[in-house]
């Protein structure tokens, strides 16, 4: 080649004119591996009409990724499902699918999967039949009755909370844990309390600015597709929606923010404080309904004092409070940062208060209606429920308990030493996909189907504007067969209690015709028979409920000081923010490489743990970016490396959740640590949730930073002077410009 | 809401609807075809066969199925059986229900036929292997394929089996299918080069997406 080759000349080269002599290595024999005579091709044995070999078929069903449950539809390829999306039906998510929704399909196909029943044997699990195991379970739960035996769930709704909850009966007990790390447990308990409903719609659609404590509700929310739908409207409205987020490290929404405010963790309800109190005395808002308790807390909190104790400057404070009154109706958040301290009730409460003086309740928060059928209604997890299983565990209060959907052991903190408390229970037995920590310590593991191969009912705790019962159906068989479904098992065990009335039913699915038949006729209108009504609630995977119109109260309970002394007098203090995040969640998705390897949506780092922290406090401290830090509390340490992020409070040290599993499959093992095990058991005072971010700790240097630290995609935070998106101070353009 | 159609998903149809944005798009694509039409009218109907010839090895199959029976002394059209190479990116094994429709009355008493009936009473498919095969970076589609080749140069469905010939050879002095063509990059990059009036598309994403 002469020296002109360029790239340019090269790809002209490429072009049909010279083709032949750049593609004379075409015809060299394949050195990828062909499967001529190895693979098998099986054909249909009597296909349906409808299928054509190489060319997918769309069903409806249900993601169970998270609790939110979107709709979801499934192209299914000789016989295989092969990728997810959104159900345009579902008004929930509105035809969308966020990309913990996306991985679905790869849990489903994890080479990971438990694929037969265990039971423990001389200290080790074994594989053994199903007819072995179901005598065994039978024999042991018969062993037992009342509170002794319990079920420990994660979120749950629909038929299979039905049927957990008559199995319960059926024994006698009382006791249903439901266990999620990221719930919204105190805000259902403030809404309650307030507004009369635990779940009302939050309609960010309908309003005109939306003030957000920490409540990520695109990111690690309670239903962040739906969520996000609604802040599109929102920001395409005539008049641009505003978003003010305050929190004490920057989630994903507050990277969307307009206006993004660091706060001292824990001092968001004196905020809301300083707020309402600018309301009520300088723009004289009527402070009806405000009962006098609260009234003169209010008082107390004038702008200076609240800027010094939250560290969000004084003409900021002024700023969002003229900003809520010129654009109405708002909406004001609480998110998990508020909730999470001792004092999280009053803190929600008084950011929720916020809302009663800006009269939004009515406007921008409505009443759910009535739900038609309360027992399907979603049993949704907190974390008292944690603390509560692993009192009753250790005080040796169980016999049997069966674990589904949720995995304590990784997420119970050390100081509740779950992991030995369990051992005082009799008999433990894991429905499971996954061999996590969980199921590591059952006695019996049976092998659950995967969402994909399932039936089912969910029906989300935040619905949208039109509530509905979500259809799960399997869209492919089995792909072990040695798996069974969890309605399935729990038929099966209720048949062991109740032959007289559940023998009648083959399986779920006879269980859930069964169901659907006795559904009122309101429900089913526009089909002629039940069958037909079956038909279209698998074809649309929705069953979309008429919920007359409620109307909510709008009150302000009495509460108290939203503010914890400890806090208040170290100055100084880290908190440690165990942040959740869209893709690994809680830790239940960190066995899927397709979310491991999609960066941290802030701090860009992949397949690892990291703590961020702000970089005048890191000076503060002696640490570096990367630097490796140990990071200790009074139930143990950590050690992991730093990313320095000017999206923190001086005051807050950030651990993603979701790494440091003992267990969990080849992918999610041995990767990163896991905050939650070092956190304070300090519990809300009013409603006994964990106080997941009022932990204060000690962070000390261990070493400098290594050549593969953490790997961090785009990992740069400046421009270095390429200037590819250009600024101009504000000041410089009103002289220039005029404006 | 009313279900017309209990078979096919109805959110499924529509996916596959053009919508108004796209109907544009065909409308100017259908334009194109009938500005550039007669100019191509005059190579219409010739095409270059690829050219490459490979030693395939001979694959054990559950059953020795005689192609050169079927296609050879019956007649058989190609697509008669692999139906849905004309729908489908794979031309498809026939489903075993499509072997028994002739074969619950014809050659009965021969062993291989015999042994077809015991899969199908068994409910469950000869397990073939298979034989012709593309990496899983090559997007290749029978339909597209058969559309230029066959449908749209008007060539005699009848004699499909010649166009079929182009890559798997002359089956019908075959029994059970042997890869007798490279389907390598060059072999289809040739046929390419030498079929570009008839449209066949040089542009490496539209095999390599």
């Amino acid at each position: 080649m002469s020296g002109k080759m360029n790239r340019r000349s090269f790809l002209k080269m490429m072009g049909w004119g010279g083709a032949g002599a750049a593609l004379s290595g075409c015809d060299l024999p394949s050195t990828v591996t062909l499967e001529e005579g190895k693979e098998e091709v099986v054909s249909y044995l009597m296909p349906e009409e409808f299928v054509i070999p190489g060319v997918g078929v769309w069903y409806s069903s249900t993601c169970m990724q998270c609790s939110a449950g979107c709709g979801i539809h499934g192209r299914v390829r000789e016989g295989r499902v092969l990728k997810l999306e959104g159900n345009p039906d579902a008004a929930l998510n509105n035809g969308k699918l966020c990309m913990m929704g996306q991985a679905g399909v790869q849990g489903h196909y994890s080479p990971d999967r438990i694929v037969a029943p265990l039971m423990r044997s001389g200290g080790n699990l074994a594989p053994v039949s199903w007819d072995k195991a179901l005598a065994v379970l039978n024999e042991k739960l018969g062993a037992t009755n009342g509170d002794r035996f319990a079920w420990f769930t994660g979120t749950i709704s629909g038929h299979q909370l039905a049927l957990v909850s008559n199995h319960l009966d059926a024994m006698g007990s009382t006791k249903h844990f439901a266990h999620d790390v990221v719930n919204n447990a105190v805000s259902q308990a403030v809404n309650k309390d307030m507004l009369g409903e635990a779940n009302p719609r939050l309609r960010l659609d309908k309003a005109k600015m939306v003030v957000s404590f920490g409540a990520d509700f695109m990111g690690a929310g309670q239903s962040p597709v739906h969520y996000a739908g609604q802040y599109a409207k929102f920001r395409t409205a005539k008049q641009r929606g505003l978003l003010v987020q305050i929190e004490p490290k920057m989630s994903l929404t507050g990277g969307s923010a307009d206006l993004w405010l660091a706060i001292k963790p824990g001092t968001e309800g004196v905020l809301a404080l300083g707020i309402a109190n600018l309301l009520l005395n300088k723009i004289k808002v009527s402070d009806a309904g405000i009962p006098s308790g609260v009234r003169k807390l209010i008082d107390r909190y004038d702008v200076t004092k609240v800027a010094k104790i939250t560290g969000v400057a004084g003409h900021r404070i002024q700023r969002v409070a003229q900003l809520l009154t010129e654009r109405s109706p708002s909406l004001v958040l609480a998110g998990a940062t508020v909730e999470g301290h001792a004092h999280g009730y009053d803190s929600v409460a008084a950011v929720m208060m916020l809302n009663h003086i800006l009269g939004n309740v009515g406007k921008t928060i409505e009443s759910s209606g009535n739900f038609p059928f309360p027992q399907l209604m979603a049993k949704q997890g907190n974390t008292s429920d944690l603390v509560e299983f692993a009192a009753a565990a250790s005080g040796k209060k169980l016999d049997a308990v069966i674990f589904s959907g949720s995995n304590p052991v990784y997420s119970a903190p050390a100081a509740l030493n779950l992991s030995d408390a369990i051992g005082n229970i009799g008999f433990k037995v894991a429905i499971s996909q996954f061999m996590d920590e969980t199921t590591a310590l059952a006695d019996l593991v049976l092998p659950a189907a995967s969402y994909l191969e399932d039936w089912g009912t969910q029906v989300p705790a935040t619905q949208a504007e039109r509530s509905a019962i979500y259809v799960q159906q399997p869209l492919m068989e089995p792909l072990h067969p040695d798996t069974r479904g969890l309605g399935d098992i729990i038929l099966t065990l209720l048949k062991q209690r109740k032959t007289a009335e559940y023998g009648q039913f083959d399986d779920y699915y006879a269980y859930l015709r069964n169901a659907f038949a006795a559904m009122p006729a309101a429900v089913k209108k526009n089909t002629k028979n039940n069958n037909e009504f079956w038909d279209a609630a698998l074809q649309t995977g929705v069953i979309n409920l008429d919920v007359p119109a409620k109307k909510l109260k709008s009150t302000v309970v009495s509460f108290a000081e939203p503010i914890s002394e400890v806090g208040d007098a170290d100055a100084n203090g880290l908190y440690l923010l165990p942040s959740p995040r869209m893709g690994l969640l809680d830790g239940r998705h960190a066995n899927l490489p397709w979310l491991q390897e999609a960066p941290d949506q802030i701090s860009k780092v992949v397949w690892d743990s990291w703590a961020e922290i702000h970089p005048t406090t890191a000076a503060k401290l002696g640490i570096g970016n990367g630097d490796k830090i140990k990071i200790s509390t009074h139930s143990g340490s950590i050690e992991l490396h730093t990313v320095l992020l000017k999206g923190m409070h001086a005051n807050a040290i950030a651990v993603p959740l979701g790494q440091g599993h003992d267990d969990y499959g080849r992918y999610a093992k041995g990767l990163g640590v896991n905050p939650l095990k070092i956190l304070d058991a300090t519990r809300e005072t009013k409603t006994g949730e964990l106080a997941m971010y009022g932990t204060q700790v000690q962070v000390t240097r261990v070493a400098p930073p290594e050549r593969l630290g953490i790997v961090r995609l785009g990992s740069s935070d400046t421009q270095a002077g390429r200037k590819l998106v250009v600024t101009v101070p504000v000041e410089q353009l009103r002289r220039t410009e005029g404006a | 809401m009313v279900v017309s159609n209990r078979s096919v998903n109805p959110s499924a149809r529509r996916r596959n609807f053009i919508g108004p944005a796209k109907m544009g798009f065909v409308c100017l694509l259908a334009l194109m075809v009938l500005l550039v039409a007669p100019t191509a009218m005059a190579e219409k109907y010739s095409v270059t066969p690829p050219t490459g010839v490979y030693e395939g090895k001979d694959v054990k199959q559950p059953i020795e199925f005689p192609h050169n029976t079927h296609v050879k002394e019956n007649g058989i059209n190609c697509m008669y059986c692999h139906t849905y190479a004309r729908r489908s990116k794979v031309a498809g094994i026939p489903p075993t229900s499509k072997c028994m429709g002739c074969h619950k009355v014809i050659a009965t008493d021969k062993p291989r036929i015999q042994k077809l009936t015991k899969y199908w009473e068994d409910k469950t498919p000869p397990p073939w292997k298979k034989v012709h095969d593309l990496p899983d970076f090559v997007h290749f589609t029978h339909e597209k394929h058969l559309k230029t080749l066959v449908f749209d140069r008007e060539f005699p469905v009848e004699n499909v089996k010649e166009v079929c010939a182009f890559c798997h050879g002359e089956l019908e002095n075959m029994t059970v299918a042997r890869k007798v063509k490279p389907l390598n990059m060059g072999f289809c990059v040739r046929c390419h080069i030498e079929n570009k009036e008839l449209g066949a598309p040089g542009d490496c994403w539209k095999c390599h997406k």
